[in-house]
């Protein structure tokens, strides 16, 4: 609120998000809204990787390169690991949009579910995707 | 300690003590904290705790800062609020708080302390790290040191018109309740409006001019839950907005931090399905 007298300066905010304790609740909900995010732009590139299909055998050997490179490596086990975060989060809000799951224990054991879960799926897929792959 | 099971539960392991942004992101040049003084232990002293506590002082020009006193445990009863009293009788005269019961039932002592929101009457100095760090309610403008300015947030409860209404004529007695009916309202009547919850809401902080935050939405459905209230309808009505609802993104820092162990996420979450069921 405005201070009663206008000549004074504006009262000081309290600091919220630089001293508030980051808690499995506040982390796992910001990490849900970047893994959002990061799935957002990894569309883009299944974009890209689509339309060089679509574009040829050459178009379609330089951007499997790219992704086959240590960095196209990195960026795609990133984004395999959002997709599975987010997944898994995901069907966390949706039990709660329903109204289920709110005690506070249950908070922490589907928080923590989320983060193994979403650990051993993103491995599993890459063992599966090695030792399916060439 | 992986699985919280009850709000009073203080963590023991830290991976992180605060985010990692940086100290002033976001803040205005009135809200800058600068490093203040040093009150070290009185004489004598034996078992010495230290306390770095926000300070602010409205008839000065200078920005708040953070103070440092060394607390002598063995002087000071068990409390963070004990501390707060005994530095302002030993040290420090000019340390403001707001404190009434100091049992946990009035509300007043509300602060952040170690990083998240408690009643400071019932928080034992021995689950506070070392130094302690206290801080006004996060996220409020500040009237001096620990007391916070609750305008805002108390005319968004009063936004959800918090008394009962009824359209039918006035019954010769009282509105009778069944035991049943009167069950609903608990673990939402016991709210003592310390407003832990709504300082601690991320999504308060960035939206809070128009989300009205877990403390008045918990409020509404005490109300919504009444079986004598009549105005469902307009209270759905209010509450049926992009912002003053809908920006609670089911964070749930507010059920993690309530003194009182209520469930602030949940009146939300039962907000939203009658919002929807009325739609259907
Ligand atoms: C690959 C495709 C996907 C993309 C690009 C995507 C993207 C996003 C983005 C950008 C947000 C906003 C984040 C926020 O507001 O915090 C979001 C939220 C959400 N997503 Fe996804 N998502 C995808 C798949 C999924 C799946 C498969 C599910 C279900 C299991 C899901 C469930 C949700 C839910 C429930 C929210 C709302 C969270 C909240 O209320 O804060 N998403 N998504
Ligand atoms: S559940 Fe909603 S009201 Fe509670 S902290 Fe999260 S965003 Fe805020
Ligand atoms: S719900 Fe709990 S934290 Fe929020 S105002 Fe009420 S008592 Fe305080
Ligand atoms: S002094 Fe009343 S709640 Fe702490």
């Amino acid at each position: 609120m405005m201070p009663t007298s206008p000549a004074k300066r504006p009262r000081p905010l309290s600091p919220n998000i630089q001293i508030y304790r980051p808690q499995l609740t506040s982390v796992l909900s910001i990490a849900n809204r970047i893994s959002g995010v990061v799935l957002s732009l990894g569309a883009v590139v299944l974009v890209i990787w689509l339309l060089a299909a679509a574009a040829g055998p050459e178009a379609y050997a330089v951007v499997q390169g790219a992704l086959a490179s240590w960095l196209g490596q990195v960026v795609l086990f990133g984004c395999t690991f959002a997709f599975f975060l987010h997944l898994c989060g995901g069907i966390r809000h949706l039990v709660w949009d329903m109204g289920y799951g709110y005690e506070l224990s249950l908070i922490y054991a589907s928080g923590w579910a989320v983060v193994a879960g979403s650990v051993a799926l993103t491995v599993l897929a890459w063992i599966a995707s090695l030792l399916l792959g060439d | 300690m992986m699985i919280i099971r009850s709000s009073d539960q203080v963590p023991r392991t830290t991976l992180l003590k605060r985010f990692p942004v940086p100290r002033n992101l976001g803040v205005g040049p009135e809200s800058r904290i600068g490093r203040g003084k040093t009150w070290p232990a009185l004489a004598g002293a034996v078992r010495v705790k230290a306390f770095e506590i926000y300070r602010y002082d409205p008839d000065s020009d200078d920005n708040p800062r953070l103070d440092t006193f060394e607390v002598d445990l063995d002087d000071c009863g068990p409390m963070v609020l004990d501390a707060l009293i005994w530095i302002k009788n030993k040290v420090d005269p000019t340390l403001t708080f707001r404190r009434s019961c100091r049992e946990g039932i009035c509300g007043s002592c509300a602060m952040t302390m170690d990083g998240t929101n408690w009643l400071a009457c019932t928080r034992f100095i021995s689950d506070m790290a070392a130094p302690a760090t206290v801080y006004p309610l996060a996220n409020m403008r500040i009237i001096k040191d620990l007391v916070p300015d609750l305008t805002h947030v108390f005319a968004q409860y009063a936004m959800i018109e918090p008394w009962l209404q009824t359209r039918t004529p006035e019954p010769e007695r009282e509105r009778p309740q069944s035991p049943e009916e009167r069950s609903r309202l608990d673990g939402y009547y016991e709210c003592i409006l310390c407003f832990c919850c709504t300082s601690g809401c991320p999504s308060h902080w960035w939206n809070g001019d128009r989300f009205l935050g877990p403390a008045a939405l918990l409020q509404a459905y005490r109300w919504l839950a009444d079986s004598r209230d009549e105005a469902t309808g307009e209270r759905l009505d209010i509450l049926e907005d992009p912002f003053r609802l809908y920006r609670c993104h089911t964070i749930l820092n507010c059920t993690r931090t309530c003194p009182k162990g209520l469930n602030p996420g949940k009146a939300i979450a039962e907000i939203k399905k009658m919002v929807l069921e009325r739609r259907t």
